[in-house]
């Protein structure tokens, strides 16, 4: 230790400087804090349940999500979260809508004859038709409609598990767990981060690394990528990695605003392909001569740049993020989000409205369909999620505080999803919306509570 | 500048930079308004999971955040 | 130890919690017409202020400081709020070029500030300062050890410490004027609506009822100083600040110093460094720019 006299300033500057790092930790230990400023604090709990529905009888699920956080205190933090989904009704297979009906086995069924004619069906009321052969199913999808496979009943439940502490004076460490299951679908993940505080924790940086390890499993076997989709023929499970790894920078940028900058990249490898969704193949006169499973790459390489803010005007506060992302399929996308909370009365009452807008490019192997005679592509899909697309959400949440930090709220929001290219030249395709808008809406409920 | 103000100079920059209180930052005294729930870069992970889930499972994008998404068969 | 808090309503939109803590009448003053919302402020308030008290009292067995001071040199590993106090007291000792020292409490074993005109024994101060200064524990975060005989004391920074605390806590809670006075150490986030706050310093005359009167809006205020505490040696006065480098009794310094500053703690320290300058407390608060109020 060095003992010398000091200038004026730099006694003063010394002093400030300690003042700040010795009050930083206490301003830190205010987040949610009980009459225990750096003892243990009570579990903090959260609840959600949300109601999901998508237009023209696709999607409909019911899940639930329940949050559960341990502060031991002085940041020794343990967080445990539970989900539950249900969900049923069809997403597109990825067949474009015909002039003629087509049928088309479920997941389940075997071998099946495509697009001749009418096998034992019933018509529902939504225009499609069911038919029960023996063990095989088999679905038919009305002249002009998009083909759904409503099949779909699956349940997910999923797990994990966090915790985090200090390492030292400025330095915390977190890992993280996560377990997920469904009937087709098992995946596994860990995660660890690191992350620093600089000058009074105005500044940290963080770096993050993630893996996760997935087994896909169909409901009647894995088919064979890009074979004809009436041979069917099914190979064993497949399985799919991710490796992924995050730099982070939270800065505090003044009294009332608060910005977080995130660059992360993942890589992804094994069976990427969706099992359920085919193309369409057509003759040069737009006919529907055949169906062929989807086949994608065997890798990806995903890179994005995030940028969140939290802007408090008044009693008031703005969130909004900003996010571009880019990856080797060729897909660049960006994503706006806003949300503005009025808090209302005494704070014990707010409303918030949200906007996003958000906007992809196509895969380079995305087609809407593939054209016979003629060589196929080795990669193609026509799954719409791939396509090059816009889509909207409007919503709104209101939420009230209850004593201390407990509160519930409610959030209904819509969301519609418009796909760049709907339509074809082909003259058997004219007139034809080979890729119609989604819509969907949510309603959620959430609940907060100390215990 | 003589040489004296110069280090006196250099020493409150490199003071500051190294202990506390960048220019960009704030006082510790200060952190009333971030110290709001509502100010938490995430104050409503319920929220945020879900709307993860959902845009993961219709949309070719996701996380960015933190980490997000991804455990599911949807996709 | 008396575990009340008082309520008081002062005008219609300001409320004061008194509660005592630290051997200091403590005071709250919230700027808010709501009775049930001051009350559970008052209590926040209360509740860290003796959190602090019982974490770092000297006198309790089971406080920090006491397991510090009990350990007979074996490291012992602090909390991380414990860290941040000694990490604070480590900069405050290098920056105050050795005069700021949390180990010199055991100097007040000879010296008894009851306006006595008894000395001291040489050996004895010589003998106590043989267990004083803070380059002789060794701090390795979050391990300190301290050697036999030797003694931490937060005392000199605790009760600032505490009241940036309380102002802190209660800030997160309540976005109205807030001022926290803990024994004439206070804080505050901002004005009142109706003005600035105005604090009254009492002067160390034998007139008690004549106040300076500040104005004080934000920040941190602390005063230096005791009408009660000083020893008189041939004529001579001398305060209860004392010198770690011979041990005795600061000659020279203003009978009180109140400084304002960034945040309490920040005042209480430059309040207690102008003291220890003696004759130039006057002249040293000038060079570091800070208002200040020396009392002589």
């Amino acid at each position: 230790m060095q003992l010398k006299k000091r200038s004026p300033a730099e006694l003063r500057l010394g002093l400030m400087a300690a003042t700040c790092a010795l009050l930083v930790q206490s301003a830190h230990g205010q987040e949610a804090t009980d009459t225990t400023a750096d003892g243990e604090k009570p579990l903090q709990i959260d609840a959600g349940a949300l109601y999901y529905k998508e237009n023209a009888g696709r999607i409909q699920s019911y899940d639930a999500i329940v949050t559960v956080r341990k502060d031991f205190g002085d940041e020794y933090i343990l967080g445990l979260n539970a989900a539950y989904d249900s969900l049923s009704g069809g997403s597109p297979t990825g067949a474009i809508p015909n002039r003629a009906a087509q049928t088309f086995a479920t997941p389940s069924g075997t071998s099946v004859k495509a697009a001749t004619g009418a096998p034992v069906t019933y018509t529902t009321a939504s225009g499609r038709t069911v038919a029960q052969l023996s063990k095989v199913s088999v679905y038919t999808a009305a002249p002009g409609t998009l083909p759904i496979d409503s099949g779909f009943h699956d349940q997910r439940v999923a797990g994990d598990i966090s915790w985090s502490q200090p390492l030292g004076q400025n330095n915390k460490i977190a890992v993280g767990g996560h377990l997920s299951h469904e009937e087709d679908f098992r995946s596994a993940s860990a995660n660890v981060s690191f992350s620093r505080d600089f000058y009074s924790k105005n500044t940290t940086l963080g770096i993050s690394a993630s893996t996760e390890f997935d087994n896909v499993n169909p409901v009647g076997g894995i088919p064979l990528a890009g074979s004809d989709y009436t041979k069917l023929q099914k190979g064993s499970d497949r399985t799919k990695q991710v490796t992924g790894g995050q730099l982070g920078l939270t800065q505090v940028l003044a009294r009332n605003w608060i910005t977080q900058v995130n660059i992360s990249y993942d890589s992804s490898s094994g069976y990427l392909t969706d099992p359920y969704k085919i193309v369409s193949v057509l003759d040069s006169k737009g006919a529907i001569t055949g169906y062929r499973f989807e086949s994608r790459p065997e890798s990806r390489a995903r890179r994005s740049i995030y940028m969140g803010n939290k802007v408090a005007i008044g009693s008031s506060v703005l969130d909004l993020s900003l996010r571009h992302g880019t990856d080797d399929w060729g897909i660049n996308n960006d994503t706006i989000d806003a949300r503005y909370r009025f808090n209302l009365g005494s704070d014990d009452l707010y409303i918030e409205p949200h906007l996003r807008y958000y906007q992809q490019s196509a895969a380079d192997f995305y087609h809407l369909y593939v054209s016979s005679p003629g060589v196929l592509p080795t990669y193609m899909s026509a799954d719409p999620r791939l396509a090059a697309f816009t889509a909207r959400t409007i919503g709104f949440k209101i939420g009230v505080k209850l004593q201390d930090q407990d509160e519930v709220s409610v959030r209904v929001e819509a969301y519609q999803q418009d796909a760049k290219v709907r339509s074809s030249t082909l003259t058997g395709l004219s007139g034809l919306d080979l890729n119609p808008s989604l819509q969907s809406f949510i309603c959620q409920l959430n609940w907060r509570f100390s215990y | 500048m003589s040489l004296q103000q110069l280090r006196t100079a250099l020493l409150a920059l490199a003071l500051i930079s190294l202990a506390g209180c960048s220019s960009l930052g704030i006082k510790p005294w200060e952190r009333d308004v971030l110290a709001r729930q509502e100010m938490a870069l995430d104050a409503y992970p319920i929220d945020t999971a879900f709307d993860e889930h959902i845009y993961f499972s219709k949309e070719a994008a996701s996380g960015g955040r933190g980490f997000g998404g991804g455990g599911c068969g949807c996709n | 130890m008396n575990r009340d808090v008082s309520l008081e309503r002062r005008a219609v939109k300001l409320h004061a919690a008194s509660f005592t803590a630290m051997s200091s009448p403590c005071e709250v003053l919230i700027e808010t017409a709501d009775e049930a919302l001051a009350l559970q402020l008052g209590h926040l308030s209360a509740a860290e202020a003796w959190r602090i008290e019982t974490k770092y009292s000297r006198y309790l067995p089971d406080s920090v400081i006491s397991r510090i001071n009990n350990s007979h040199g074996a490291a012992v590993e602090v909390d991380t709020e414990t860290a941040s106090l000694i990490g604070f007291a480590t900069q405050c000792y290098e920056l105050s070029g050795g005069s700021f020292d949390v180990t010199s409490g055991v100097l007040r074993k000879a010296w008894r500030f009851d306006g006595s005109k008894a000395l001291p024994d040489q050996s004895h101060i010589e003998q106590l300062l043989s267990r004083v200064g803070f380059d002789k524990l060794d701090w390795s975060p979050p391990h300190i050890s301290l050697p036999t005989g030797m003694e931490l004391d937060f005392g000199g920074i605790g009760k600032e410490y505490a009241v940036d605390r309380v102002l802190g806590l209660l800030t997160a809670r309540f976005e109205g004027a807030l001022l926290v006075n803990f024994g004439g150490d206070l804080a505050a986030n901002k004005a009142p609506a109706t003005g600035p706050w105005c604090v009254g310093v009492e002067r160390p005359d034998t007139d008690k009822q004549a106040r300076m009167l500040l104005d004080f809006s934000r920040g941190g205020m602390a005063t230096s100083g005791d009408t009660h505490r000083y020893i008189e040696i041939d004529g001579q006065r001398y305060g209860h600040i004392l010198d770690v480098r011979t041990g005795w009794p600061v000659t020279g310094a203003p009978r009180s110093v109140t400084v304002a500053a960034g945040s309490c703690v920040e005042a209480g320290l430059l309040a207690t460094l102008a003291m220890l300058q003696g004759e130039q407390a006057e002249g040293f608060l000038g060079e570091q720019g800070v208002q200040h109020w020396c009392l002589r």
